[in-house]
């Protein structure tokens, strides 16, 4: 069976304390002005004193459904057989179609290769050593679940069918891989 | 500077970056750096981006870059890092990082520097330091360091020199909650987050100020285990969103609702009777004292409701003994911190948590626990003492009142530098060595900081940036980071024992020396020598192990090595596997525990919730008691700080990573309090008080308190060295007093300001 890879973010754990952050940075040599992933503290909502921050994870949603792969003239942008969209730097041509494209704002031009460059769950790095990615493995609170959810018995799998989650901006169609576990002071009762 | 084709090239892309900017003397950007040298293989070290010091597995990328990971080996660290950590190598190889020893050619501060051999260094340091001992007495020149592995380093050569005057950071962080903890415990106390079913906290900020394996542990026990944790802190602060409950103390206050949840337990009857009876002293005195204490009352006090303080005690007490009041860590909160620590463990005590799993512990060392195992599962390592070291008479110049005294061991009170010099209180002090530490930032009133590092004769700073304070140095001595330097093995024992140890994980980068070396090599041109019999680190580390080899390599090898099973004195089930696995295990109480072997190092070998010692110390201050104080006028709104999970207080403001990340620190102001002063986001402001004025910009937000601002620490460098940092926000030191508080000694982190657009 061909390999699922999806990520859970789990925004009851999340510290937004960017360990994800700098060990991306540090592991795929991000170059300083960009990044390929940050958690946002937002808010805090409510009124004094019944409040609450969202931790959002602003990183590819790996789409099942890409609009950049869609709207990729060359064939650079496209799904890997194990779900990870990646990005083919010799077919591309730089037209950008791809960074405006993306409803999640999250793939940008690497200022040194000059090709548009995102998460791409480590593959080329951790995950060809067989490791996890970089962020899940740092993640000082163990927010990140990462693994192939064809695969019945991963950890993944587990926190799938065991606790409420959801996708951003699922009404568009892209079916995201990225899924985060809603805080439980998010307004949304678990 | 070696010229070859590479940093010709090199030096040429740098120079039309950054041709506008002057490159610094010393710095890595001046002498540049070729391809790091190291393992590329992981090797396990110990990091240093904070005083955590986390267990870490390192290794060198294609020759550029370094990998940092947790130790997996290490269980409650989890292999994790956090985002200082994971950035210890844009500090390693950090253009602005000075690699090349400096002595200062303008006035002092003033920012004009002259590269010089370390031989130099030593000699002018060493002929300053020996003609003020010769003329002024040993006794005259203060070191101080940041408190951790080589701190022992300086410290040792202070006393060789004949100087009592050594301090830590202590009195500016997290001194109070040690303190405490002697006069009740005898000494340090741990706790045991990641089992407890029940947290109050204090504003004990773990989500931001991560402590790895107690962050790990209170998040495991609450998103795992159910465990329910309830905040009290002015700031809606990172733990105060993950808590199930969040009250907007005043601040100042924790004090009275800490003695309301005492006065509760006791007057409800929820206490443990059976413990307090067995190990604890001086009760009937602490409730004859808290019971004026009522929940009616601290709500007066600290705005938190009667009901809730009442209620919370009554779920504490029902998930004790596996619940804990949490002790925190930065106790600078108020001048009473002494009573307020004291009042936050008499909420343990009371409960019978020590010892407990969920509770309180004191960390099992390899002597006590071979002991009870009655074999040596632990090798125990032995300390190198130094023969004829100078007998020093003269009194530290903390020594001036008794009520101090439980400071003295304990790092000091490092403020009273500031009076010896400014006011020859308690006699002249004439130099400062000083190592790792940035008191302009960290202490209180830079003013006075200045001052006096203007009237001191000499003064020496070891780091790794010219920090704001190492700006006033004579003489600047670039110390290698932690990831070019070796270190004696660190006990590193929870439950059970554990060592650790930190190991270079690449070649030196520049002409710079680990501290060890440093003051060894100074000890030497001191005419000190004899006092440093070692020749390295490997010779200390040896030593240490008693020439076992094999206990050295694999200590090494695994980076961190933990010994038997973890053990609790009065949790019947670890005792049992602990008794079953060690045959000559000392015999098990009825019970199943080795609860009548818990004791305690106090004058009364128990825990003394009253204290006839401190009584005598301190007059009045025996019995934990209400004080109120004052700390803002009642026009200004209270001034308060805190960590970020980003930044080791003032440390680390210029490692690029980390820069990139924050490099500046917004007030925050309740909305109520901006609109009446017509402020919003965004806004520049001025923050000013009787100590000083700073500008910066207002963060509008419902998450602080009407009656509180608060910035993050750190920011706001006023030396030009640090140009990533420099200007960048609040510098909260410039508008802090100088206060000593009773008994801790500790520095105050709390005042009032006023606050206006501009």
């Amino acid at each position: 069976m061909t390999k699922r890879y999806v990520l859970v973010h789990d925004e009851n754990k999340c510290i937004g304390c960017q360990a994800c952050n700098v060990a991306c940075r540090s592991e795929n040599n991000v170059p300083e002005s960009v990044t390929r992933i940050q958690v946002r503290i937002e808010g805090p909502y409510g009124n004094f004193p019944h409040l609450h921050f969202k931790y959002n994870r602003v990183s590819c949603e790996q789409c099942e459904n890409a609009p950049c792969v869609k709207v990729c003239p060359t064939g650079a942008a496209y799904v890997n057989a194990d779900g990870i969209v990646s990005i083919n730097e010799k077919k591309c041509v730089g037209c950008l179609y791809c960074v405006a494209a993306c409803p999640y704002k999250v793939r940008f031009i690497n200022p040194e290769t000059r090709v548009p460059d995102k998460c791409d769950f480590c593959k080329e790095t951790r995950l060809a050593r067989g490791e996890e990615p970089a962020c899940v493995s740092v993640c000082p609170t163990q927010a990140l679940t990462f693994g192939d959810a064809n695969d019945l018995n991963s950890e993944v799998r587990k926190v799938l069918d065991t606790k409420p989650h959801y996708q951003q901006k699922v009404n568009l169609g892209t079916e995201p891989r990225v899924y985060r576990i809603p805080s439980r002071k998010g307004g949304i009762k678990a | 500077m070696k010229l070859d084709r590479r940093t010709f090239i090199k030096g040429a892309g740098a120079g039309t970056a950054t041709c506008a900017l002057a490159t610094l003397p010393g710095s890595l950007a001046a002498l540049g750096h070729s391809e790091l040298q190291g393992s590329a293989e992981s090797v396990a070290s110990i990091c240093e981006m904070c005083s955590t010091r986390c267990p870490i597995s390192a290794r060198v990328v294609n020759g550029k870059n370094v990998s940092i990971l947790g130790n997996a080996n290490a269980k409650s660290f989890g292999g994790a890092v956090c985002a200082r950590g994971g950035a210890g190598h844009s500090q390693l190889y950090d253009k602005q990082r000075i690699v090349k020893p400096l002595k200062r050619v303008g006035e002092r501060g003033e920012g004009n520097w002259q590269e010089i051999e370390w031989d130099e260094a030593y000699r002018t340091i060493a002929e300053n330091l020996n003609r003020i001992k010769a003329e002024h007495g040993a006794q005259s020149v203060a070191f101080s360091s940041k408190s951790g592995s080589l701190s022992g380093h300086l410290f040792h050569l202070a006393k060789a020199f004949g100087s009592p005057n050594t301090f830590t950071h202590a009195s500016t962080c997290p001194g109070s909650y040690v303190i405490a903890a002697k006069a009740m415990f005898g000494g340090k106390i741990k706790r045991d987050l990641s089992n407890s079913k029940y947290i109050i906290n204090f504003g004990h900020n773990l989500y931001e100020g991560i402590n790895m394996s107690e962050t790990r542990g209170m998040m495991n026990a609450q998103m795992e285990k159910g465990a329910k944790l309830v905040v009290f802190e002015p700031r809606f602060s990172i733990v105060a969103d993950k808590a199930d409950e969040w009250y907007a103390i005043k601040p100042g206050t924790d004090v009275a609702v800490a003695l309301a949840i005492c006065h509760v337990l006791i007057k409800d009857d929820l206490y443990d009777k059976e413990f307090v009876a067995q190990y604890v002293t001086g009760f009937d005195e602490f409730a004859k004292e808290v019971n004026a204490y009522t929940p009616e009352w601290a709500e007066s006090v600290s705005d938190v409701p009667a009901e809730d303080i009442r209620r919370i005690t009554h779920e504490y007490a029902a998930a004790a003994p596996h619940a804990l009041v949490d002790f925190g860590h930065r106790s600078s909160f108020t001048t009473e911190e002494f009573e307020m620590r004291r009042a936050l463990y008499a909420a343990n005590v009371l409960v019978g948590n020590i010892e407990r799993k969920g509770g309180l512990y004191f960390g099992k060392k390899a002597a006590s626990y071979n002991k009870f195992a009655g074999d040596k599962v632990a090798p125990t390592l032995a300390k190198p003492g130094v023969d004829g070291m100078p007998k020093i008479d003269a009194k530290r110049i903390d020594m001036v009142d008794e009520q101090y005294a439980m400071t003295w061991s304990s790092g000091g009170i490092y403020q009273t530098i500031l009076d010896a010099t400014l006011d020859a209180v308690p006699y002249q002090l004439r130099a400062w060595v000083m190592s790792r530490t940035n008191p302009m930032q960290t202490m209180t009133d830079r003013a006075r900081i200045v001052e006096t590092l203007q009237k001191l004769d000499f003064v020496v700073a070891c780091d790794i940036y010219i920090s704001e304070s190492a700006a006033y140095a004579d003489i600047f001595l670039p110390e290698s980071t932690y990831l070019e330097r070796d270190e004696e093995i660190a006990d590193k024992s929870g439950k059970n024992p554990a060592y650790y140890v930190r190991q270079r994980v690449v070649e030196t980068i520049g002409d710079t020396k680990p501290s060890w070396q440093i003051w060894k090599e100074l000890a030497d041109e001191l005419g000190q020598g004899q006092f440093f019999p070692w020749e390295n680190m490997e010779t200390l580390q040896l030593f240490q192990v008693q020439r076992d080899v094999n206990l050295l390599r694999r200590i090494k090898d695994e980076g961190f090595v933990s010994f038997g099973k973890p053990l609790m004195l009065r949790e019947r089930s670890m005792v049992s596997a602990f008794a079953a696995s060690y045959p000559n295990a000392k015999p098990v109480d009825e019970d199943g525990t080795y609860a009548s072997h818990l004791s305690f190092k106090t004058p009364s070998g128990k825990i003394e919730l009253s204290s006839d010692k401190v009584e005598k110390m301190a007059p009045g201050r025996g019995v934990i008691r209400y004080r109120e104080v004052t700390m803002k006028k009642a026009d200004e709104l209270f001034f308060i700080q805190g960590k970020v999970a980003v930044h080791t207080n003032s440390a680390t403001q210029n490692v690029p990573m980390l820069a990139n990340l924050m490099s500046d620190n917004a007030l925050w102001i309740h909305p109520i309090t901006a609109g009446l002063l017509n402020i919003s986001s965004g806004d520049k402001i001025r923050i000013y008080n009787d100590t000083g004025s700073e500008e910066g910009h207002a963060l509008v937000t419902p998450g602080i308190r009407p009656d509180t601002v608060f910035a993050y620490m750190g920011c706001g460098s006023k030396n030009k060295e640090l140009a990533r940092a420099t200007g960048k926000g609040v510098h909260c030191g410039n508008l802090l007093p100088h206060v000593t508080s009773p008994v801790t000694g500790m520095n105050l982190h709390t005042t009032g300001v006023k606050v206006a657009k501009i």
